[in-house]
């Protein structure tokens, strides 16, 4: 009870060395970089969303992104929320973590005392308006506080209800938010399943190339042994 | 037939006008190494891997990288995504710069253990010691180049220990920094560090580095003499061709050692944020520092015993201390036998705290400081000294056991 | 156990295990060069840079040149006079290679006017000796009596007609490069496509 209280007194106050903590727990994104038609999804969804505001300068040669319409010129590289600059995201699930990102996408909920009316539980304080708010809907801080077992850390829906759907039910924004989740990962390393399928062949030829090399060195060193009467 | 003979002739040209034949066989196929060669040894040659892996993949990164501050960070990731397989060269150079970490340690370590840095071989471990700090320095140098985050308050915090030096310091730091503060001109003259000044005196300090262990030869795990007990034909009785068969047994040692590269560079290069550092995917911010700097995950020990110390300057001596004291190390010990086999109780307890104080010091370099975390550091460090301090107390009062003729296994 | 000085050794045993370890080493060495060789490829950007460019034809006057850089290598675009179109058939003895025989132009160029439209004669601007970029000298008699118009290269003196074939006795071997290009509309060419629809 007393915890619960003392958490929420520290949500309300901004307090400079927790700007950038997490209140919550960072729940897992399901993507997969298999999953090329999640990562069309995404980047549909970016290129209508987000992009007027957030760049992607390094997707600039990159097919998928071309194909969604993210285009180099299309790139919004000046537009300022309360004096800060969104931040470019082509990097953004590797500084972060896709975890962090899904989790952050569906923390925001309705503070009176923000600017932008809105405040977000992963990252406090955001100056991020809530462009999320028509699709999820608007959420409010949850004042039952019997709807979780407070072990470690809470789940973003255990702090959070909402107040009024917006154009998706929860399941849907959840598959959306994975979808753009999954770009935003492709983003931050389109060439991970080459990377993988490589590794694959790579770790492959390297178990038959020890395999001969091993039994080389033991046919030679039957040498060394018969020399000198050693047991192993 | 006729292809060998044309073979042998042109060998026979070559070696009229150039020793290869006789430095073949005097470094190679009639070098001898003792038998009984050990895990520990696999170490040296996949230091050498690990080097030419380094320059082969660093030229390439250079022909694509441009070591100018605001275009820095997009070359790398310019390198990553538009180049064919720039992430493969990109991530071979990144986490083979922490394999080379990881075997130089272990090399040392193997060192540290069979003793062999006692004579003849002081200046063997000297010229190791000049090369792992100019290994520290290359990868300094090369950390800043992605320009990221932690590139660049890398830069700022280790520029700025020249600061604590007095009179001089402030002016040092300009000096070495180029600039007021560290900016474009900083990072391109580290360029030049990285990829030209500091790999020539590396390729220099290996050449003598075998040298030096060719004229004396190799220790052993036992710590005798090879060279002691020679055949008719002044032979070492417990040696061993290099080649053919140190070469076969090497190379099977670095099958598995890229197996385990490979796994890493292909399914987890960040190693968890410990080879790449998250903070690095954020261009350099001269205006923000980052929550929580702390250096790559092989500076670290040195980085605790630094914070540990409350004084600036003080601090920065008692970490040069600590890398300094390394290079007494043939002068503090005076046991009477070299390998860790023979010796006695002390050293042994010795080594393993020496060892769980390295690696203590390593973890606590990289997590916040807390007061708890703080007092340990303190701990470890003066472990770590007292490795080296009561050495020459230890190894001399000991009792060591005796030290047999011929070598075991 | 017996002590055997004498070492035996299994000699076909190590030839095969020597040689099956070198070959899968080689091969292990040989894939391992596939990167380091595809790196020099050009990367995204630099194909992106080197991609098809348009010419817009509208405001070039009968007789005048444009040039414009595709590839990094200049592209003129000339509007050719009929009287320009005339003298080509003149000059057939004069050429090494009149009837554009060699390799040097996209099959819908190999014709006496070296270009889809005569109209227009599209080429890239380098002399095929050593590189330099030759001078545009329309006029008849400019370089000397019997001139009827063309290039002249001022670095080695070869000498190209109007439709860009080489004369004889001139260092250039070959004629002009034709690049692949493609009309989008009456008055726009595409430079670097066989056909419209390759243009992105």
């Amino acid at each position: 009870m007393k915890k619960y209280f003392l958490l929420l007194l520290f949500l309300f106050v901004p307090v400079i060395s927790w700007a950038d903590e997490p209140q919550v727990a960072l729940e897992k994104a399901n993507i997969s970089p298999y999953d090329t038609a999640s990562i069309k999804r995404g980047a549909k969804f970016f290129a209508t969303v987000c992009m007027a505001c957030h760049a992607l300068v390094y997707m600039r040669y990159d097919e998928i992104a071309k194909e969604a319409g993210i285009t180099y010129d299309k790139m919004n590289f000046t537009v300022k929320y309360f004096g800060i600059l969104p931040p470019d995201l082509s990097l953004i699930t590797r500084w972060r973590s896709p975890d962090w990102v899904y989790t952050y996408l569906h923390s925001f909920y309705i503070d009176a005392t923000r600017p932008t009316g809105f405040n977000n539980l992963v990252y406090p304080n955001s100056v991020m308006p809530n462009f999320l708010a028509p699709f999820q809907g608007q959420q409010v801080l949850a004042t039952d506080k019997t709807r979780y077992m407070f072990v470690g850390m809470p789940q973003w829906y255990d702090l959070l209800v909402l107040q009024q759907q917006g154009s998706m039910t929860p399941q849907q924004f959840d598959a959306t938010i994975t979808d753009v989740v999954n770009f935003l990962a492709y983003a931050a390393e389109p060439y991970r399943v080459d990377q993988i399928r490589l590794g694959y062949w790579v770790i492959g030829f390297f178990i038959v190339f020890f395999f001969f090399a091993w039994r080389l060195k033991r046919e030679y060193w039957k040498d060394i042994k018969k020399r000198f009467h050693t047991e192993d | 037939m006729e292809k060998m003979r044309r073979n042998k002739k042109l060998l026979a040209w070559i070696d009229e006008r150039f020793p290869l034949s006789a430095f073949w066989k005097k470094h190679v196929s009639e070098y001898y190494a003792p038998r009984n060669f050990n895990f520990w040894y696999y170490f040296g040659s996949f230091s050498l891997l690990v080097l030419l892996n380094q320059i082969v993949t660093g030229i390439w990164l250079a022909m694509e990288y441009t070591p100018v501050a605001d275009q820095a960070f997009s070359s790398v990731e310019h390198i990553m995504r538009d180049v064919r397989y720039g992430w493969l060269l990109r991530y071979l150079h990144s986490v083979g710069a922490s394999a080379f970490f990881v075997v130089i340690y272990l090399h040392m370590y193997r060192g540290l253990m069979y003793g062999s840095y006692k004579k003849p071989r002081e200046l063997l471990w000297l010229i190791g010691m000049l090369l792992y700090i100019s290994l520290l320095a290359e990868a300094f140098t090369g950390y800043t180049l992605p320009w990221g985050q932690m590139s660049f308050w890398a830069a700022e915090v280790i520029t700025s220990f020249a600061s604590a030096i007095p009179w001089v310091g402030k002016t040092l730091v300009i000096w070495l920094r180029g600039d007021y503060n560290v900016s474009g001109v900083t990072l391109h003259r580290f360029f030049s560090l990285h990829v030209i000044a500091i790999p020539l005196i590396l390729l220099g300090l290996v050449f003598l580095h075998l040298v030096a262990l060719h004229h004396v030869g190799s220790n052993n795990p036992d710590g005798i003499e090879i060279k002691v007990k020679k055949n008719r034909q002044g032979i070492p009785v417990d040696g061993i061709a290099f080649h053919p068969y140190y070469t076969v047994k090497d190379m099977m040692g670095v099958a598995v050692f890229l197996l385990i590269c490979a796994f890493i560079i292909f399914f987890m290069p960040g190693m968890d944020g410990y080879f790449l550092e998250p903070d690095n995917f954020i261009p350099a911010n001269p205006m923000q520092t980052p929550d929580h700097i702390s250096p790559v995950w092989y500076m670290t020990p040195f980085y605790a015993i630094l914070r540990a110390v409350p004084n600036k300057f003080l601090g920065l001596l008692v970490m040069a201390g600590a890398i300094a004291i390394m290079f007494c190390l043939p002068w503090l010990d005076r046991s009477p036998v070299r390998s860790i086999r023979y010796k006695g109780a002390w050293s042994k307890i010795a080594i393993v705290i020496f060892v769980i104080s390295f690696i203590g010091l390593g973890s606590l370099g990289i997590q916040t400081v807390s007061p708890l975390r703080t007092g340990l550091a303190r701990l470890f460090a003066v472990l770590y000294f007292a490795f080296f301090l009561l050495m020459p107390f230890y190894t001399k009062y000991e009792k060591t056991k005796p030290v047999p003729e011929r070598l075991t296994g | 156990m017996t002590t055997k000085d004498k070492v035996e050794v299994d000699a076909a045993k190590r030839c095969f295990l020597r040689r099956a370890t070198t070959t899968i080493g080689g091969l292990g060495l040989a894939a391992t060069s596939i990167p380091f060789i595809s790196y020099w490829l050009p990367s995204k950007d630099t194909e992106a840079a080197a991609g098809p460019v348009k010419i817009d034809l509208s405001t070039l006057k009968p007789g005048e040149q444009l040039t414009v850089a595709w590839q990094g290598k200049p592209v003129w675009a000339i509007r050719r006079t009929q009287a320009m179109l005339d003298s080509l058939p003149k000059l057939i003895d004069k050429l090494r290679d009149p009837n554009s025989d060699e390799d040097q132009q996209p099959s819908y160029a190999k014709n006496i006017d070296r270009a889809i439209k005569p109209e227009f004669f599209i080429a890239i601007g380098i002399c095929t000796h050593l590189g330099c970029i030759p001078t545009y000298r329309p006029d008849p008699g400019s370089i000397s009596a019997d001139w009827l118009g063309g290039f002249y290269c001022p670095c080695h003196g070869s000498k190209y007609d109007l439709s860009g074939r080489v004369y004889k006795n001139v260092p250039a071997p070959l004629n002009l490069v034709i690049p692949s290009y493609a009309y989008l509309d009456e008055h726009t060419v595409m430079v670097g496509v066989d056909k419209a629809t390759d243009a992105g």
